[in-house]
């Protein structure tokens, strides 16, 4: 009964290693659950409630995506309220998201501990740090969300149900004390020493209007060599290989492996992030082209979030009530929608054909680990590549340290 | 039950195919977790360390549908070395969201997603129990964080842990939601298991039955009060979304086919 699989990531897959050859294939054994039937013959008003079960991690990021598409398709557009409520959601996802990966996955490998329950007596300072981010953001994704894992107020067209003033202030005190853990944890993160790596992938994030690093409002997706494409126009831009050793697909951008995430969303667009966040990432030597690197991205991420909610709670004290959604009516033919948005772990992409009847009838989905596992087998190559003098241990535990940077979402990628 | 005077209980946490949310949910129990974890011994966590001991162990706790055949035998393996087997969320006690999809579907969505040349991994989203014996079921898409701290203390201390005997609707009230049911809108509340405190139907989603059947649910009479606000379209949707594998699926289906 032995698996072979890397411990501390979301998900079951591995990286193969042809030592004698130097060769590494990345290959994910994760059951396929095939959402994309899954959903198909089913109301579209059930796609954010089933496709949320995609990923424990991310799942407010896919609800909130297929309620995008879902609009999209027809033609409904969410009052301005409801768009706030739902970047608050999705602020506290990527909060909760990075906590759970820096603190309980790939911390520990730089802090000499094998699980993240072992801080609270090695490392307390870094276990408040840990539950108190966790704790404001699970309680951000209860008020508003009505649970921490997979919400339960969301609809298509608004919330069934809405936070009170009181609720919105309490979760503002909550939030106010975990901005101060954000920023010990963006410390924490640039203290480490993390291993000497260059790539030269290129980045792509989804980026919204003007300058605000809008991750729910997003318009077109954006390279870091400058290219831009309308997010209609994924399914030409980001191309997806079987390979017969996963049963996650790999994806391009037009044939060439990219890398999608925190530190591609902070190769992008820097300038827009939050006072504090900005103000620490100028201080830190973030290094776009070590991958390692994606984790001290993530934690000037948390600061930025963590801003942000603040933000966005004022704004919603001062916002008028949201309207309730309106019941569905049925569709005159059959019409296709795309929802797109920034994910904890890059751009994700759903898109629904939904006919007369209201039912689904075609289903896409593209995760940002897809759109990962092409460079993320490269650059383990490199690494091998590059650590020939390295013992085999050393060489092995860099690897699966690799892996964790990048926070694969595997359950994500293979759906 | 799993007590024992000169160590710790050693518990051992597998996830098989699954979206892995029942362990953030477990993860999100914070210092309830770190409490639970300095009474027992974790000498297996995927996901939380590569500390990795073999059986036998005292609890195992399953997350996840063992979809493909590696997880199908696995299972039994599994089995032989725990003393106490605890399904952790619904993909594990009832083959969750995946089994919506039934089996001989599968090979007609592999040549859709995955094209005609990939040789498929999943085999069907089963119950656990569909396998193994199952020494407690822990219901709950994803689970809830108060039922797994109750189950496992149970045990620590020695008991044997019970089902919640009162369905959804008494936690539902509780809650001072008003009914859907009356309301004339789809509902499971009755059908199911407690211990969710209600939070679908709080939040004002419908309850579509994750935490399982109830003891002697009255599945027949739910039917009945379904029909008349609904059709059968509509009630296979609610009924297939977690309990596609359960008798009151097929008391569905027997009634629709007569």
């Amino acid at each position: 009964m032995e698996e072979s699989f890397i411990t501390k990531i979301e998900g079951h897959g591995q990286l193969k290693v042809d030592w004698k050859k130097n060769q590494v294939t990345l290959e994910v054994a994760e059951g396929e659950r095939l959402f994309e039937g899954i959903v198909v013959g089913r109301p579209a008003t059930e796609a954010a409630w089933i496709t949320a079960r995609i990923c424990g991690v991310c799942p407010t990021a896919h609800n909130l995506c297929a309620l995008k598409a879902v609009e999209d398709a027809l033609g409904i557009i969410p009052d301005p309220t409801t768009v706030l409520l739902r970047q608050l959601l999705l602020s506290a996802q990527m909060i909760q998201s990075h906590t759970l990966h820096l603190y309980f996955l790939a911390f520990p490998d730089y802090l000499e501990i094998d699980s993240g329950l072992e801080l609270k007596k090695k490392h307390p300072k870094y276990f408040r740090a840990a539950l108190t981010l966790k704790e404001a953001s699970d309680e951000i994704a209860k008020v508003v969300g009505g649970r921490a894992t997979h919400p339960t107020t969301t609809t298509v067209g608004g919330f069934h149900k809405t936070p009170s003033a009181n609720q919105l202030k309490e979760l503002k005190r909550g939030i106010q004390e975990a901005l101060r853990e954000a920023e010990s944890t963006a410390h924490l993160a640039a203290s480490l020493t993390y291993p000497e790596f260059k790539t030269n992938f290129l980045f792509l994030s989804q980026v919204g209007k003007g300058n605000h690093f809008n991750i729910y409002e997003t318009v077109k997706t954006q390279g870091s060599d400058g290219t831009t494409w309308l997010i209609k126009d994924y399914k030409k831009m980001l191309t997806e290989e079987i390979r017969r050793y996963s049963t996650a697909k790999f994806g391009f951008y037009q044939k060439k492996p990219v890398m999608v995430g925190a530190l591609a969303r902070l190769a992008i667009q820097k300038e827009k992030l939050n006072p504090k966040a900005k103000q620490f990432l100028s201080q830190a030597k973030l290094d776009l082209h070590n991958p390692f690197h994606n984790n001290l991205a993530q934690a000037i991420e948390i600061v930025h979030f963590t801003e942000e909610a603040l933000e966005l709670i004022d704004k919603l004290l001062k916002a008028p009530k949201s309207t309730n959604p309106k019941g569905l009516t049925g569709l005159k033919r059959p019409k296709t929608g795309i929802g797109a948005l920034e994910a904890p772990r890059g751009g994700l992409y759903h898109e629904y054909t939904i006919n007369e009847r209201g039912l689904i009838t075609k289903a896409n989905i593209i995760t940002p680990t897809v759109q990962n596992l092409g460079s993320l087998e490269k650059t383990a190559q490199a690494l091998i590549d590059q650590t020939k003098n390295f013992g085999k241990e050393r060489r092995a535990k860099l690897l699966e340290m690799l892996v964790r940077a990048y926070d694969p979402c595997i359950t994500c990628s293979v759906h | 039950m799993v007590r024992q005077a000169h160590h710790k209980p050693k518990v051992a946490i597998f996830d098989f195919t699954d979206c892995e949310g029942c362990q953030v949910e477990l993860v999100g129990l914070r210092e309830r977790l770190a409490e639970i974890a300095s009474q027992v011994e974790i000498v297996r966590w995927r996901l939380g360390q590569d500390r990795r001991q073999p059986g036998p162990y005292d609890i195992a706790l399953i997350e996840g549908t063992p979809i493909t055949k590696e997880e199908q035998e696995m299972l039994p393996l599994i089995r032989e070395q725990s003393k106490f087997l605890i399904a952790l969320g619904t993909c594990a006690t009832l083959g969750g969201i995946p089994a919506i999809i039934d089996k001989e579907k599968r090979a007609f969505w592999y040549q859709k997603i995955y094209g005609t040349n990939y040789k498929p991994r999943g085999v069907d989203a089963l119950p656990l129990s569909a396998l193994v014996k199952v020494d407690f079921l822990l219901h709950g898409c994803p689970v809830n964080g108060d039922e797994v701290v109750r189950v496992v203390e149970e045990l620590l201390a020695g008991k044997t842990p019970k089902y919640r005997g009162y369905s959804v609707c008494f936690e539902c009230k509780q809650a001072g939601n008003s009914c859907r049911l009356i309301e004339g809108k789809p509902c499971l509340g009755p059908i199911t298991q407690g211990g969710c405190g209600a939070i679908c139907v709080s939040g004002g989603s419908a309850c579509w039955g994750c935490f399982g059947l109830r003891e002697e649910a009255n599945v027949e009479g739910l039917l009945e009060v379904l029909f008349k606000i609904s059709d059968s379209e509509e009630v296979e949707k609610y009924l297939s979304m977690f309990l596609k594998r359960t008798e009151a699926y097929q008391k569905f289906k027997g009634r629709v086919e007569k």
